[in-house]
């Protein structure tokens, strides 16, 4: 592969959201699961952005701008939780949080 | 353009890297450094990709608003109160990362055989030069075809500030501001001499203190009106 393809920017986007997958998966900390959460829609921006580029349009690169923006509100949210998690249980470890599984 | 592909895989393997990490490291701290990394690399990537404006908003609200976001709600976090040192129970990691392989080998099949055929749009570098560069052709782009969204948009965004206010306010049963509790003298409701509560006569008698017009509160022992709420909570909290 001389010429950057495709390929390239789609295995990429794979690699990086699976790697927030796992992070999800297997982090007890909610702060770094949110982190990982913020991944994964970055490389799903990578996504948009190469296949913008490969059939040179623009809309890709529109519904990018949109996720930047979706994904700064749900920070703020997310982080307002966070911060209302440990002034009611002082704790950011996911499995102590179990008030909805009981 | 053997070169593209050189810069492409180096900046991308940084990413990949520096994503690895992130979910390796113990301290969320270096984590955060480690997104950062990320990011700054993804956003090199984007000018790669001929979305220049894209790389920007992705270093401005990303690396600069977001992660700054987290680490300061990180410093609120008593550090005593950070749990793994190190991940999960080990079944949950190792069907983490065996779903992730699993995923990755199905992703990568369907890249390599994939078939996507769309019709090329009109933004080509040469395009874009010919709007004004990309800014400008993303401008004509997101102001004509996409104005209902972006309302949309910053509805969303509207909202998200009033939950954070909502979420962010202070406790309902904080202590009350001092100018909302009352002046009162605590008196044992004994006439000297006697062991005997007259609480009912002295009320009816409505007592007032020797120095104002304070009102005093007649009890019948010493304790009733010394409730101890610390001691209770830490029993509470020790159940």
């Amino acid at each position: 592969m001389n010429e950057l393809m495709p390929e390239h920017f789609m295995f990429l986007s794979a690699a990086l959201f699976i790697i927030g997958m796992v992070g999800v998966l297997t982090r007890r900390n909610v702060l770094v699961i949110f982190m990982c959460v913020e991944l994964m829609l970055t490389a799903v921006n990578v996504s948009f952005i190469g296949f913008a580029w490969e059939f040179n349009q623009l809309t890709g690169q529109i519904f990018a701008l949109f996720i930047i923006a979706i994904a700064a509100a749900e920070a703020v949210i997310g982080l307002g939780i966070i911060m209302a998690l440990t002034r009611q249980r002082d704790t950011v470890d996911i499995n102590e949080v179990r008030e909805l599984r009981q | 353009m053997a070169a593209e592909v050189l810069v492409f895989n180096l900046l991308s393997g940084i990413a990949i890297v520096a994503a690895g990490a992130m979910i390796m490291m113990r301290n969320p701290v270096h984590s955060a450094i480690a997104l950062v990394i990320t990011f700054v690399n993804v956003a090199a990537i984007f000018v790669m990709l001929r979305a220049e404006f894209l790389a920007a908003v992705q270093i401005i609200v990303y690396t600069g608003a977001i992660l700054v976001l987290f680490l300061f709600v990180l410093m609120l976090v008593n550090p005593d109160d950070l749990p793994e040192f190190h991940g999960a129970r080990p079944l949950q990691q190792v069907f983490g990362f065996g779903l992730g392989i699993v995923l990755l080998a199905e992703i990568a099949a369907a890249i390599l055989t994939r078939t996507v055929v769309a019709e090329p749009g009109p933004w080509t570098e040469e395009g874009m030069a010919q709007a004004g560069g990309n800014i400008q052709a993303i401008g004509q782009v997101l102001y004509s075809g996409y104005v209902l969204p972006v309302q949309a948009t910053a509805l969303i965004l509207l909202m998200a500030t009033i939950g954070a206010l909502f979420l962010g306010r202070p406790d309902e049963d904080e202590e009350p501001s001092p100018s909302r509790r009352t002046v009162a003298t605590i008196s044992l409701a004994h006439t000297r001499g006697s062991d005997e509560p007259e609480i009912a006569a002295l009320r009816a008698a409505n007592v007032k203190h020797e120095a104002g017009d304070r009102d005093i509160i007649m009890a019948r022992d010493a304790d009733e009106f010394t409730s101890t709420p610390a001691e209770e909570e830490m029993k509470e909290r020790s159940e």
